[in-house]
């Protein structure tokens, strides 16, 4: 399996690659990070720079090839899945992060452990509308805590803002959009909101409600080697799991 | 648009989601969605064919049929039909806003009566409307009485039957001196040469019976036959409104005419003496060369409702009355590249709802992405993308260092 992290894991949020490599490990998945990754395109397609997106694609397909490819985030999962074999009559074999916890978790793999935290999943768009991938999420999230529905999901999920370029051009729209979707999460008592992609991370993040990606939570839930062990409810609230980087 | 006009407008929205939020997925919904979606794809895939029979059955009919090519011709045939009244009366149009005609007939000195009440207080307010069936869902009550108090210089009170009779006296008053009705129509039934036009207050009637009935009309509303007209209508009036049908439906395939008195047949009985059908090219044959999806639209306005960025910044997100990412599409038609752009091209996350709220699924963030790859083949991006191109160029990755 080879381990695509996608630019925002990378350079970002790295947390979620120590989580996702955590989880792999104990899973006994021999794995590979894919060397001198680069970019997915995903931006390139959403802003209408085409050239630049098939040569970066072209250029990542031949890395890609004849793997199996993990990715944690929904928007490489929607490229690398759709676009590659749109532009470029590649087919990849691609799985989400939350897909693979999910069969760990069937497979009887991974035995998670619940914690009592009311939780609201936030679909990212790539993954839910465009991708058609509402359940494995949903599926991990429920075996590790009280997963409770909110206002406008899955296919009606409502963005967080960030997608198409808009949070590069355009934050302050995007910000005002995600605290929309907060709301969302807060009004149906979430204390904690996941979701599983790096975007949607770094966009929802506020002050009025912690917001942490899904392959981080299910790590932290499960005490996942160096993590502390028997980690409370608690400890996931107070943690702060976006130690972002500055730019 | 201002913070508390957009809390008010979503406001609306959410009774109006409220409102539609069962009747959306009964059954009988999702037939008559299924039977409309055949209707309008088949329609637009024959759109020159049914513009030719349109033509030849509304003519044969007794109606006058003239075909603009642009928002100039079209406005220009309305005034040359026109130029000798001082006033001529008005209902809910939004092909009429995509021309601009009320602003074109007022500099040219003839005055517009609006005769919907929410265009009509938009119209106090000089606003932008906020949906295409609710124009005025973005003011309150006390609004709305503060504009039309200033109006009257008097006081109307805060109080919805006041409001009404106010301006309907007025509105009644002004229409007693027009002969003149300018009107939209829902759906145009090629074969059977006749339009189908959708209201609620009864306007639409009044203006049917004055002299001259101007139709302004896209041609992208052309179906072939009535029956599929009326489905178009119920299915955007329930996605528009929440309710299953409208008040009115008028059928108008004629001028007035009469054959009582031997079968001789007379025209000029109680409705209008002439009706003049102006079908509006603006860009249509274009999109439908290259982006036909966009030209299913029923104008019901679901897109907009619960569009993540419409509801953040209201109409300014759009193109004149087309309103959301859809109206965008439109706008690089209609007009061009630059326009496009500033309508909000790149302010669409591509997030894809609308077309799941779209009773005909309009793929719109799939067209908004393809007309940025135009957009940037003429150099119209955003600084911000184009830095974000050269680090991935540079370095692979959208960020500019090592962090
Ligand atoms: S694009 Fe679809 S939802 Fe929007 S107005 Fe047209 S038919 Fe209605």
């Amino acid at each position: 399996m080879l381990y695509f992290r996608g630019c925002v894991v990378r350079e970002k949020l790295p947390q979620i690659e120590m989580a996702t490599c955590m989880v792999l490990k104990k899973a006994g998945i021999d794995y590979d990070i894919v060397d001198g990754e680069e970019c997915c395109g995903s931006f390139l397609l959403r802003t209408g720079f085409t050239d630049d997106a098939l040569q970066v694609m072209h250029k990542t397909s031949q890395n890609l090839k004849d793997e199996t490819i993990l990715v944690s985030c929904a928007g490489c999962y929607n490229t690398l899945k759709n676009d590659y074999k749109k532009y470029l009559g590649v087919e990849l074999d691609v799985i989400h992060t939350s897909q693979l916890f999910s069969n760990l978790i069937k497979q009887g793999i991974i035995k998670p452990k619940k914690l009592p935290v009311n939780v609201c999943y936030h679909d990212p768009c790539h993954l839910g509308r465009h991708c058609g991938e509402y359940q494995s999420p949903r599926e991990v999230l429920a075996s590790v805590a009280n997963l409770v529905p909110m206002e406008n999901e899955k296919e009606n999920s409502h963005c967080c803002g960030a997608g198409g370029g808009v949070k590069s051009a355009y934050p302050e729209l995007a910000s005002e959009i995600a605290l929309k979707r907060v709301d969302d999460a807060l009004q149906a008592g979430a204390e904690l909101l996941v979701t599983c992609c790096p975007f949607c991370v770094l966009n929802l993040e506020s002050e009025k409600l912690k917001v942490i990606d899904l392959t981080e939570f299910f790590c932290l839930c499960n005490s996942v080697e160096s993590l502390e062990n028997n980690i409370s409810k608690e400890d996931i609230l107070k943690k702060s799991p976006n130690t972002q980087k500055k730019i | 648009m201002k913070r508390s006009q957009l809390s008010i407008m979503n406001r609306s929205f959410t009774k109006l989601n409220e409102r539609r939020s069962t009747l959306i997925y009964n059954e009988d919904t999702i037939n008559l969605k299924q039977r409309v979606q055949k209707i309008r794809k088949n329609s637009v895939e024959h759109l020159h064919l049914l513009l030719e029979k349109a033509q030849e059955n509304l003519t044969a009919n007794g109606m006058e049929v003239i075909l603009a090519k642009d928002a100039e011709e079209a406005r220009e045939s309305i005034y040359q039909l026109i130029k000798n009244e001082d006033m001529i009366a008005k209902s809910k149009s939004n092909t009429a806003g995509e021309i601009q005609l009320s602003e074109y007939l007022e500099s040219r000195d003839v005055e517009v009566l609006e005769t919907d009440l929410g265009d009509r207080i938009v119209q106090f307010h000089t606003s932008r409307p906020t949906h295409p069936i609710g124009p005025a869902c973005h003011l309150n009550m006390e609004k709305i009485a503060e504009v039309v108090s200033d109006k009257f210089q008097r006081e109307v009170k805060a109080e919805p039957r006041a409001i009404l009779e106010t301006v309907k006296k007025d509105i009644l008053e002004k229409l007693s001196q027009c002969k003149v009705g300018i009107t939209g129509a829902n759906s145009v039934a090629a074969e059977d040469g006749s339009l189908l036009m959708v209201h609620n207050e009864g306007n639409i009637s009044l203006l049917t019976m004055l002299d001259l009935h101007i139709v302004l009309v896209g041609i992208d509303k052309l179906v072939p036959t009535l029956e599929d007209a009326m489905s178009v209508v119920k299915l955007e009036t329930i996605y528009a409104t929440g309710k299953t049908v409208p008040a009115y439906m008028n059928v108008v395939s004629s001028p007035s005419k009469t054959a009582d008195i031997e079968q001789i047949l007379l025209k000029d009985m109680y409705g209008a003496k002439r009706v003049v059908l102006i079908f509006l090219d603006n860009g249509r044959s274009r999109a439908l060369e290259e982006k036909e999806e966009c030209l299913w639209c029923i104008g019901c306005g679901a897109c907009i409702v619960n569009c993540p960025v419409y509801t953040t910044l209201g109409p300014d997100f759009g193109y004149l009355r087309h309103l959301g990412g859809r109206g965008i599409v439109l706008s690089h038609f209609i007009e061009n590249d630059e326009v496009c752009y500033d309508s909000g091209l790149y302010q669409c996350t591509l997030c894809g709802l609308c077309t799941v709220e779209c009773p005909l699924e309009i793929p719109t963030n799939n067209m908004l992405e393809d007309l940025r790859k135009e957009s940037v083949k003429k150099g119209l991006y955003l600084e911000k993308h184009g830095e974000i191109r050269e680090n991935i160029r540079k370095r692979g990755s959208s960020f500019k260092q090592e962090t």
